[in-house]
């Protein structure tokens, strides 16, 4: 690299004046910073991914390395796309995503408004309400089942208690009507907090002026409300719902332990239904295609997140 | 106090402060639960209605750590007066004492795990964070998306090819194979949080160093690194936290010598159904993680919204 | 609209990208929704058709 090229570069970037160091350009060094990551990321993440892709159009099975391996072209996805099982996972996973986002933003925005109203001590308890979203997923679903215990569990003795209902007459993670609805609940109690800090990052963004001016055209709170509030934390809004929305698309450690995709497979979720398919069935050609779907599906919801992020980094 | 029309009213305060008051106690509530299951003793643990006043007792830890076998009466007998306040919890049920369990050897693999996966991913995420934030690299956003998406990524669907790519390396179930693992998952996060931090450091600072003669590399750990130092305590603590949770990956890819506690707390229920000893072992695991968040609470709040919000 | 479509053909970044944006969410909803069958199955293939039209048009000038 000459030192016409680094020169141009720094100009264009308005970095320091970029003398050769040690015989190295700018742009080596850059490198030499970024390689290391960049290298792991490509032997941990993007090999095993095309090493996906292969295997998706093979009909492989882990289990067995010694059975002869054929290709079996795209057959692996027809499979896939036609069965309705798994039609059903992808429904019970949508039923999942969409009401913990319906709850928790609904809970998350009244929690982010009202502790920006900066009543004392609201950042005490705020820690408290984050509680939840730092621990681990696996052991909280594991101990809710305890609390989900019809007669002894703390969950039922409430219901009970609040509605007059007897609390072993009824079970949570055992009755098909109402086990996805328990994992609906656990995972708003855990992830609520995430969408109010977003909520609460939004709301704080907003600056006082707009409000002092809307107060001088005599505009009631109500309407500050529509008309400044929500459209000036939307943005926010739609970056915890995308953030969510793909963390619970692709929900695995707190349902296993909580239902294990049962009573009978409704709630049976994407990727407790993948991981039966590779790890139990051990159907490993057939799995990766499977995986490989939710790959792209979710590679497209993150470019949407990109976007968003894009949008509010640019207020 | 001047007056203010933007200033919440003290009556808006109240109200606001008695509703989010309210839910937070409902919240902690199931955290609190667990921790007093711990030392309820097995029959206080199942009692309808639940107990909220019992009398405390350290059943629960001492069936967590400890293995027992059941005896017949002639040889408890023979087996003597208990000798320690362990065992004589453990008399009660005409059983001794036959050994540690696992809990132990879990906890520590996730303690060794946890710490090398965040040191690892702290130091290769803070050279490449600097890099982009300073140096005209090649394909940068292509890049950071790239980066930032591994993370987005099922972990089931990504432990197909990893479980298969370990059992040839004969990385499974050893430490070194999942530090390296839980590396990767770390450094989206590490790399685009650093990448925040650094580039609100002014780049005049190091301007000066080098025209002072310090080559890029000085410059960066004399003068970069102190001044992202809280930036990379705080990307530390949510390494840590990643990985001292994670579960999906180790249920997957260990066994035994490496396997963390998380896969680990679920089976010690066993067919006994001790809640109590699984709520100490779920304590003593969640424990630490509450505490941190609540001392370290300003640098962890401010993280969490700046991970998700900016870029 | 006669704006968009003239963006379109002079291949600016804006206009493409929410194609490819609108082209993944009806991936997404396709593959989850609970009417018909034959959409599940033409699912992944719309998300793939946006999602690699993302990663083009994302290199698009502004």
């Amino acid at each position: 690299m000459t030192d016409e090229t680094t020169a141009r570069t720094s100009a264009a970037s308005r970095r320091p004046p970029a003398r050769a160091i040690k015989g190295l350009s700018d742009r080596a060094v850059g490198w030499i910073f970024v390689a290391p990551t960049i290298f792991l990321l490509l032997a941990i993440n993007i090999f095993p991914l095309i090493w996906t892709i292969r295997l998706s159009l093979t009909n492989y099975r882990a289990n067995r390395t010694t059975a002869e391996v054929s290709w079996v072209g795209l057959r692996n996805y027809e499979r896939i796309l036609t069965d309705p099982d798994i039609w059903n996972a992808m429904q019970a996973t949508a039923h999942f995503v969409i009401w913990t986002l319906v709850l928790q933003v609904l809970i998350g925005f009244t929690l982010a408004y009202l502790i920006n109203k900066k009543f004392k001590g609201n950042d005490l308890w705020t820690t408290i309400i984050v509680l939840p979203m730092m621990l681990s997923p696996a052991v909280v679903g594991n101990f809710w089942t305890f609390l989900y215990q019809p007669q002894i569990g703390l969950f039922n003795y409430f219901v009970g208690f609040l509605t007059g209902a007897d609390p072993s007459s009824f079970s949570m993670i055992g009755d098909v009507a109402l086990a996805p609805w328990a994992i609906v609940i656990v995972d708003t109690w855990m992830w609520t907090p995430f969408v109010m800090l977003i909520c609460l990052a939004g709301l704080r963004s907003i600056p006082d002026s707009i409000y002092e001016a809307a107060e001088c055209d005599r505009a009631s709170k109500w309407r500050q409300f529509w008309t400044i509030t929500i459209p000036m934390a939307l943005p926010f809004l739609m970056l915890a719902v995308l953030f969510r929305g793909i963390e619970n698309f692709k929900m695995f450690d707190l349902v296993v332990q909580l239902t294990g995709g049962g009573p009978g497979s409704v709630t049976e979720l994407t990727s407790i239904n993948l991981k039966r398919e590779a790890f139990e069935k051990w159907r490993t050609g057939y799995a990766s295609a499977y995986a490989v779907i939710l790959f792209v599906t979710v590679f497209g919801l993150a470019s949407i997140y990109v976007k968003a992020l894009n949008k509010v980094k640019e207020r | 106090m001047s007056f203010s029309v933007t200033q919440p009213t003290s009556r808006q305060k109240w109200f606001a402060g008695i509703l989010v008051i309210g839910y937070a106690l409902l919240t902690i509530l199931p955290l609190l639960w667990i921790i007093a299951t711990g030392f309820k003793s097995p029959s206080d643990a199942i009692a309808y209605p639940p107990k909220v006043v019992f009398e405390p007792t350290l059943e629960g830890y001492v069936n967590l750590f400890t293995t027992r076998t059941r005896l017949s009466p002639e040889a408890l007998s023979e087996a003597g007066a208990p000798q320690t306040w362990y065992d004589r919890i453990v008399r009660q049920y005409g059983m001794v004492i036959s050994g540690p369990s696992r809990y132990g050897e879990r906890f520590l693999n996730s303690v060794i795990i946890g710490f090398g996966s965040t040191f690892l991913s702290i130091f290769l995420g803070t050279l490449a964070a600097y890099g982009f934030s300073r140096f005209r690299v090649p394909l940068k956003d292509d890049l950071m998306f790239f980066i930032l998406s591994t993370r987005m990524m099922p972990p089931i669907a990504v432990a197909i090819p990893i479980f298969l790519m370990f059992r040839q390396l004969g990385l499974s179930d050893t430490h070194l194979g999942m530090i390296l693992l839980y590396t990767a998952v770390n450094l989206s996060l590490s790399v685009w949080l650093l990448k925040g931090f650094i580039d609100e450091i002014p780049i005049e600072y190091e301007e000066a160093a080098l025209i002072d003669g310090y080559t890029r590399f000085q410059a960066f750990y004399k003068v970069v690194l102190p001044q992202a130092a809280t930036g990379i305590a705080s990307t530390a603590i949510f390494c840590l936290i990643f990985s001292w949770n994670e579960y999906a990956f180790a249920v997957l890819l260990t066994s035994g010598t490496a396997q963390t506690a998380p896969p680990f707390i679920p089976t010690i229920i066993g067919v006994g159904k001790d809640w109590p000893a699984v709520a100490a072992g779920a304590t003593l695991f969640l424990v630490p993680v509450m505490v941190f968040t609540v001392l370290l609470r300003k640098h962890l709040l401010r993280g969490i919204t700046f991970g998700a919000v900016r870029k | 609209m006669k704006t968009i479509l003239h963006d379109l053909t002079r291949l600016r970044r804006g206009p493409w990208e929410m194609v490819a944006t609108l082209l993944i969410a009806l991936g997404v909803f396709m593959l989850m929704q609970p009417f018909a069958l034959w959409l599940y199955s033409y699912s992944f293939l719309v998300t793939l058709v946006g999602t690699v039209m993302f990663i083009v048009v994302s290199h698009f000038p502004e």
